[in-house]
């Protein structure tokens, strides 16, 4: 009864969402276009937006996993066709620290009454506010209740204890692999370092300098637990991206994972998954003995580009009609909202305990993005076992330097 | 004709190959050879950041930021850098180490040489580019000459259904068609539930190297041999049927027949496709994309597309894209030189 209560709330929460807030309601004219990502909230974000194309207002949408390229090369032309992008802490540290971002403190003086523009949504550089954040997002441990319960295990709260686990559920009758992650070779298997190598207590980076700091005894040690990690998934998990592993959960087969917040809400869509309310959430596991959980924090969120050719003030006003209070309580379950009001559910459980506990937010200095590239082109070769983790290590660090060297940050 | 009338009827072509492929060229030959950044400093800076819930992390820390003029605008940074762009991509510093560790003779130095050459990215990639090639092109101009040599010999009624069915894996644009050969394979995807069912057990087609590349060349072979198949199909129509009935006469064979008349009569036709062919397979990138591992397959068109969007530098993704022009030009010098040869013979 709860459940089909809950699953009757959001789906109404998701039809309504166009009209159970309050039309758009901005003056001016102009055309504004967005970019972004692809994702349950962003679209949400995105048809709020929509609402505004009234009368001498134009606004378009633009949504594609795809997003960062694209972003990377309209921030860097001559005259932006957007007028708004979406950015995370990943990719806003090379464009501020590039000047290609319009500080915003001037519109959120301006319309902080209007919109109740909270401090909690404003990403500061300095004194600028460079980007309003929407929502946030972490990897954290999701579990199946029901294996583990029927093993006696109780949920792990260390990579040792879901080694331990994983190794207890070898073989157990209902699913085919223990453990499954995103690991696929490339952006998310370096994220996975990040977190973990984090989670170790590791740094990137010499302090307050972009010389590397990632090949030691942390970074191996980390890359160990990674392999051992990987040997209880699938054969195919180096080659497998962030859905087809939010599958491999949905359909059952996989009985713990460390999975993105945003996809929480589909383990429960009775459209792609099977094991509807049998998964809970928790913290990310710790990696170092007391130490905190091994993953990041990640913030998403928007951003007028400096060479926008249209008017950035509309652009603003559009950005915070996505963004406003009604969009937000309409939506309640679709993502983890920066807003006060918003009310975290179950699905929000594993982000909370993560921050709690002190989990870091993703680094945000420019050349993390250099790094994160490096390591993501190399260190598949060791887990892959074609060579040994000092030396994947040392060419992803050579990888960095001649990417950093390229683009000033290390002489 | 005279030059003038020559030059007039040539100069639509001249103007529009001088626009579209010599003057990116050179445009990007240009890029190639300097290095353009945004200058930075170090500065402190104070970054708010949302955490959950009203929490917020406030760190203090060393960021680069960009350096300003007097307008306020970022200084951007334009020097000439010569071939360092073409250095950084070939890594011959690290090929000839790799060369002289292998020269020194040990146990395996085969496997080690291997390895060592291939960890370097733009080796790796021309390694699977050039393997791309050898193994697709025999398999699509095999599979395009049987499937030419099948349609011409079925009813006339069916045959336009059978040639529109044939070339839809052409038509398919290439990423969809390689996300579609992916979903196939994935863990309990439609491949492994019916080799399953067969009785076969779960087999894990993304999991090796072996596994991956013949992925990706079975996709290419997929994709390609329309264009082969519609080219010969073609060719078999023009095939002077009374050279066959001779042959018939003489008593040669069905297989006979093929292997001296048809087969020498499409000769240029096979060349044709092996080279469009060659050429196209050099650049394969989509493949590459979307099995989503240059961890076990690199291509050139790849590692370009991951210096340009992922490294973010212009100018050592344009050096990457000239190399991968030359090694195109120098993988058709043979072909090239024998058409030359022909056409002045001629």
């Amino acid at each position: 009864m709860k459940r089909t209560l809950a699953f009757v709330a959001t789906l109404a929460g998701m039809l309504a969402a166009g009209a159970a807030h309050a039309a758009c309601s901005i003056g001016g004219s102009g055309e504004v276009s967005t970019l972004s990502n692809s994702f349950p909230s962003l679209e949400v974000v995105a048809a709020a937006m929509r609402e505004c194309s009234a009368g001498a207002v134009k606004v378009t949408t633009k949504l594609t996993t795809d997003n960062q390229a694209e972003t990377t090369q309209a921030l860097k032309a001559a005259k932006s066709p957007y007028g708004l992008v979406a950015l995370t802490n990943g990719s806003i540290t090379p464009a501020q620290a590039a000047g290609q971002l319009r500080p915003l403190n001037d519109f959120v003086a301006k319309y902080k009454a209007k919109y109740n523009i909270e401090d909690s949504m404003l990403i500061k550089f300095g004194n600028d506010v460079m980007a309003i954040a929407f929502q946030v997002n972490a990897q954290h441990l999701f579990y199946r209740k029901d294996i583990l319960d029927a093993a006696g295990i109780a949920p792990p709260k260390t990579y040792d204890e879901v080694l331990a686990a994983a190794a207890k559920l070898k073989g157990a009758v209902g699913i085919e692999f223990p453990l499954s992650g995103t690991y696929k070779s490339g952006w998310n298997l370096a994220e996975e370092f990040v977190n973990n190598y984090l989670g170790m207590g590791g740094q990137f980076f010499k302090d307050g300098t972009a010389e590397p700091a990632f090949n030691n005894a942390a970074a191996i040690k980390t890359l160990e637990v990674m392999k051992q990690l990987v040997g209880y998934m699938s054969p195919n998990a180096l080659a497998l991206d962030t859905g087809a592993s939010a599958q491999q959960f949905m359909q059952g087969q996989v009985a713990m994972a460390n999975m993105w917040a945003s996809r929480a809400a589909n383990m429960d869509d009775p459209q792609q998954s099977k094991v509807i309310g049998k998964i809970e959430f928790a913290a990310a596991p710790t990696i170092m003995a007391a130490g905190k959980p091994a993953t990041t924090l990640w913030w998403d969120g928007w951003a007028i580009p400096k060479n926008f050719e249209g008017d950035p003030e509309l652009a603003f006003q559009v950005m915070m009609e996505g963004l406003k209070e009604s969009v937000v309580q309409a939506n309640n379950g679709v993502a983890i909202w920066t807003r006060s009001v918003y009310k975290p559910g179950r699905f929000a459980i594993g982000t909370a305990e993560s921050a709690r506990a002190g989990a870091p937010p993703y680094p945000m200095v420019p050349q993390q993005s250099l790094a994160h590239d490096a390591i993501g082109a190399h260190i598949g070769d060791f887990l892959a076992g074609k060579t040994t983790a000092e030396k994947a290590l040392a060419d992803a660090t050579e990888t960095y330097v001649a990417a950093a060297k390229a683009k000033g940050l290390l002489k | 004709m005279n030059t003038r009338s020559f030059a007039g009827f040539v100069a639509p072509s001249v103007v529009a190959m001088v626009l579209l492929i010599l003057a990116p060229l050179i445009g990007t030959a240009w890029l190639s050879i300097h290095e353009g950044y945004v200058k930075t400093e170090l500065a402190e800076v104070r970054t708010v950041v949302p955490l959950f819930g009203g929490l917020t992390r406030v760190e203090v820390q060393k960021v680069p930021q960009a350096v300003r003029d007097a307008d306020g605008r970022p200084v951007r940074i334009w020097n000439y850098v010569g071939l360092d762009n073409y250095g950084n991509v070939l890594r011959i510093d690290r090929l000839a180490a790799g060369l002289s560790a292998a020269a020194a003779g040990g146990v395996d130095w085969i496997t080690q040489l291997y390895r060592d050459i291939t960890t370097i990215e733009f080796w790796s990639a021309l390694e699977f580019s050039l393997l791309y090639i050898a193994a697709t092109t025999p398999c699509v101009l095999l599979l395009g000459f049987t499937v030419a040599l099948a349609v011409d010999r079925t009813a006339k009624r069916i045959r336009g259904a059978l040639i529109f069915a044939s070339l839809l894996p052409f038509i398919i644009t290439p990423v969809v068609g390689a996300l579609s050969i992916y979903w196939l394979f994935l863990d309990g995807a439609v491949v492994n539930a019916a080799l399953q069912a067969l009785g076969f057990s779960k087999f894990y087609f993304l999991s090796t190297a072996t596994s991956i590349r013949s992925l990706i060349i079975l996709y290419g072979v997929w994709h390609v041999t329309p264009f082969a198949f519609v080219v010969l199909y073609a060719g078999l129509q023009t095939l002077p049927q009374d050279a066959l009935e001779a042959a018939e006469v003489d008593g040669a064979t069905a297989w006979q027949r093929l292997r001296f008349v048809t087969v020498p009569h499409l000769a240029p036709l096979f060349a044709f496709v092996t080279l469009i062919h060659v050429m196209d397979a050099y650049r394969v990138f989509e493949p590459v994309l979307v099995f989503g591992s240059n961890l076990y397959a690199n291509s050139l068109q790849y590692m370009t597309y991951r210096i340009l969007n992922l490294e973010d530098n212009y100018s050592k993704a344009a050096a990457a894209s000239l190399l991968t022009v030359a090694g195109i030009l120098v993988l058709l010098v043979p072909m090239l030189r024998r058409t030359w040869r022909e056409h002045r013979a001629a």
